[in-house]
C-alpha cells in the first residue's frame, strides 16, 4: 500500500517537473526550429521541428543575376550562411571573445595581488581597505552606467574596445572571493617561499596562484558568462560602430531591420550566440553551477 | 619609526599590491556615484560646456511627472511579481527535485539552461513564441478552441459557466492577446520572461541549501512529533533554509530592479509606457535623448533603492536569521 502510494507520488512529482521543463525549453525549441525552417514554414507555422527542408530559391541571389539552379539551397543551410553573410557575425564573435577574455585577465591581474595583501600581509590601513571592498560590493556597475558613460565620453573613449572593457576591470567581488580563499592557504607555504628568497610579487604569482586555480576557475566562469551575455553595457557605449559590436549587439541590430524573410537567419544567429556557453555548461555542469552561484558563497 | 617598520615589515609592498585595485575602485565605482549625485542637480547634457544648477528640479520632476510615476509603478510591478514567484518556484522546484529517486540531474540541468543563455537572444525567441498570429503559443491556444473536451474544461462551460465570461472563451471568439503589444499584458509578459530566466538560479542555491541539512534534524523532529511532511518542512527545512532565502531574495530583488534587456528589445518601454522600467528610463532619457540631469536623478534614486536592500540583507544576515 505505502509503496504504491509513494510511487504514485513520485509520478506526480515527475509530471509537474516535466510540465515545468517543457515551458523552460519552449524558447530554445522555437529558436532552434526557426533556425532550420524556410520563411514560408515560419509564417504558416508548419513543418514541425525540423521543417521539410524542401529546396528553396534564394531570391536575393537571383537578383544578383545568377541562374535559379545556382541559387537553389535548403532552408537550414540558407539560414546559417545568411547569418554570417547579412552581418559580420564572425567579427562580432571575435569581439565577444576578445572583450570577455580581456575583462577576465585584467580582473585576475588586479585582484590577486590585492587579495594576497588583504589576506596574508600585515600592514597599516588593511582593515580600512577591506571595509571599502565590502562597501563596493553594494554597487552594481549597471546602476552607475550613466556617470561612467559621461566619463568615457569626456575622455573620448566611447566606441572603443576600452569602453567595453575598462569599467569591468575592477572586480571587488573577485578580490573578496580570492581573499577568502587565500586565507585558507597555510602561512608555512609563504614563509618557505620567503626563505627561498622569493619576492612578495613572485609569491603572488608562483605560490598563491597555483593553489587558487579551482577558485579562479569558478570566478572565470562567473565572469565570462556575465560578460558574454551582457547586452546593456555594450548597448550604452557602442553607438553604431559595427566593428565593435559584441554578439548580443549584432543580434539586436539584426532584429531591428529584420522582415519576415530574415527570421530564420536571425534565429540562426541567436543559436550561434547561445550555443558555446550551453555546450560548455553541459560538458562541465558542476563547475558551471559552482561558478554561477559563486555569489551564494558570501 | 623603527618600531612600526618591525611590526609591519611589508607595509610598502602591501600598498604596492593593493594600489592598482584601489585606484580603479575609486575611479570606476566611487567617482561615478559622486558625479551622478552632482549631475542630478544640473540640467547638463553631453556637449554643452557649462553646468546649469537647477537645484532639486530634476527630483521634483521624477517624483511628480506622470511618465516617472509610470516608471516607478511598472518597475515595482515587475519586482513585486518576479521576486516572490521566481523565489517560490525556485524553492518548489528544489524541494521536488531533492525528493526524487531518479532524474534529479536532468531536471536541474534543464532548469538551469535559461541562466546560461544570453537573455537578449532568448527574449527574441520568446517574442516569436508569443507572436500574436504565427507564434506557437497563440497557435496552440486557438487550436484548443476546436477540441470540445478541452474547450469546455478551459471555459468552464462543463459546469454551466457562460462561455463569454471566461478568459479562454473570449480568446476563442475574439482572438488571443497580443501579449507584448497590449498594455494590460505587456508588463506581465516581460515579468514572465524574467521569472523564466531567474528561477533556475534560485533553485540551484536552494538545492545546495537542502543538501546541507543534516538528516538527523528530521529524525529528531519526527521524534518530537512532526509526522506530516508539512510540519517537517515548517519545523526543519524552512528555518534551515533561512540564510539561503535571505540571500536569494536579495540577489533576485537587485537583479529585477535592473531589468533592461527584455524591455529594450521587445517593447521599448511601451505600449503607453506600461513597461517603462527604471534602467530603460535612464537609458532612454540620458543616453538616447541626452537629458543627463534627469537620468542622473533617476540613477541616484535607483542606487539608493539597491543599496538600501543590500544593507537590509546584511543586517538580517548579521542577526543570523532563522525564521523560527
Amino acid at each position: 500500500m505505502s509503496i504504491h502510494r509513494s510511487s504514485s507520488n513520485e509520478a506526480i512529482k515527475h509530471l509537474v517537473l516535466i510540465i515545468g521543463a517543457l515551458i523552460v525549453i519552449l524558447p530554445f525549441y522555437v529558436m532552434l526550429s526557426y533556425s532550420m525552417k524556410s520563411p514560408r514554414e515560419i509564417e504558416t507555422n508548419t513543418g514541425g521541428f525540423f521543417g521539410a527542408q524542401a529546396p528553396m530559391i534564394d531570391e536575393y541571389c537571383v537578383k544578383l543575376g545568377k541562374t535559379p539552379e545556382e541559387c537553389t539551397t535548403i532552408p537550414i543551410i540558407f539560414n546559417y550562411t545568411e547569418a554570417f553573410k547579412k552581418a559580420p557575425l564572425l567579427r562580432y564573435l571575435f569581439n565577444g571573445v576578445f572583450v570577455t577574455l580581456s575583462i577576465f585577465l585584467i580582473q585576475a591581474l588586479i585582484s590577486l595581488p590585492a587579495a594576497y595583501a588583504l589576506s596574508k600581509l600585515r600592514w597599516l590601513g588593511r582593515d580600512t581597505v577591506f571595509a571599502l571592498v565590502l562597501f563596493s560590493l553594494l554597487i552594481p556597475v549597471h546602476a552607475i552606467a550613466l556617470p561612467l558613460y559621461i566619463m568615457l565620453a569626456k575622455v573620448g573613449l566611447v566606441n572603443t574596445y576600452a569602453a567595453l572593457i575598462v569599467p569591468w576591470t575592477i572586480s571587488v567581488f573577485g578580490i573578496f572571493l580570492m581573499r577568502q580563499f587565500f586565507r585558507t592557504v597555510p602561512d608555512d607555504l609563504i614563509d618557505a617561499a620567503r626563505l627561498d628568497g622569493m619576492t612578495e610579487y613572485s609569491i603572488v604569482w608562483r605560490v598563491m596562484l597555483p593553489t587558487a586555480i579551482p577558485a579562479l576557475l569558478a570566478f572565470a566562469i562567473f565572469s565570462v558568462v556575465a560578460h558574454w551575455n551582457d547586452y546593456f553595457w555594450p548597448r550604452v557605449v557602442i553607438t553604431g560602430n559595427r566593428d565593435l559590436f559584441t554578439p548580443p549587439l549584432g543580434l539586436r541590430e539584426f532584429k531591428g531591420d529584420a522582415d519576415g524573410s530574415a527570421w530564420g537567419p536571425m534565429m540562426a544567429t541567436a543559436t550561434i550566440i547561445v550555443t558555446p556557453l550551453i555546450v560548455a555548461f553541459l560538458l562541465a555542469q558542476k563547475k558551471f553551477v559552482e561558478g554561477i552561484t559563486l555569489t551564494g558563497m558570501k | 619609526m623603527p618600531d612600526a617598520l618591525s611590526r609591519y615589515p611589508h607595509q610598502g609592498i602591501a600598498i604596492g599590491l593593493v594600489a592598482p585595485a584601489m585606484v580603479l575602485m575609486v575611479v570606476i565605482l566611487f567617482v561615478p556615484i559622486l558625479i551622478a549625485f552632482l549631475l542630478s542637480f544640473t540640467s547638463y547634457s553631453l556637449g554643452s560646456e557649462q553646468l546649469n544648477w537647477v537645484g532639486l528640479d530634476n527630483y521634483r520632476k521624477v517624483f511628480s511627472k506622470s511618465t516617472y510615476q509610470k516608471m516607478f509603478s511598472s518597475t515595482l510591478l515587475y519586482v513585486a511579481v518576479v521576486v516572490p514567484v521566481s523565489v517560490g518556484l525556485g524553492l518548489g522546484a528544489s524541494l521536488l527535485i531533492h525528493s526524487l529517486k531518479f532524474g534529479q540531474n536532468l531536471y536541474k540541468t534543464i532548469f538551469f539552461l535559461p541562466v546560461m543563455a544570453a537573455l537578449l537572444a532568448m527574449a527574441i525567441a520568446w517574442e516569436f513564441a508569443l507572436h500574436p498570429t504565427i507564434g506557437i503559443i497563440n497557435h496552440t491556444l486557438s487550436a484548443g478552441c476546436e477540441s470540445n473536451g478541452w474547450y469546455s474544461f478551459a471555459t468552464g462551460s462543463w459546469y454551466g459557466n457562460d462561455v463569454s465570461t471566461s478568459w479562454y472563451g473570449r480568446g476563442c471568439e475574439k482572438g488571443f492577446p497580443l501579449w507584448l503589444g497590449n498594455k494590460d499584458y505587456a508588463m506581465w509578459t516581460i515579468a514572465f520572461i524574467g521569472i523564466w530566466q531567474a528561477f533556475g538560479f534560485n533553485m540551484v542555491l536552494y538545492l545546495a541549501g537542502l543538501s546541507s541539512i543534516s538528516p538527523e534534524l528530521y529524525h529528531s523532529a519526527e521524534i518530537d512529533g512532526a509526522r506530516s511532511a508539512w510540519s517537517r518542512f515548517r519545523l526543519v527545512t524552512w528555518p534551515m533554509l533561512g540564510p539561503t532565502t535571505v540571500f536569494v531574495l536579495t540577489i533576485t530583488l537587485i537583479r529585477s530592479f535592473q531589468v533592461f534587456d527584455t524591455v529594450e528589445a521587445l517593447t521599448s518601454g511601451g505600449p503607453v509606457k506600461s513597461t517603462y522600467v527604471m534602467m530603460y528610463a535612464i537609458f532612454e532619457k540620458a543616453i538616447k535623448h541626452n537629458l543627463v540631469g534627469i537620468g542622473a536623478a533617476i540613477t541616484v534614486v535607483f542606487l539608493s533603492f539597491v543599496m538600501l536592500i543590500t544593507l537590509i540583507q546584511r543586517w538580517l544576515v548579521d542577526r543570523r536569521v532563522h525564521y523560527a
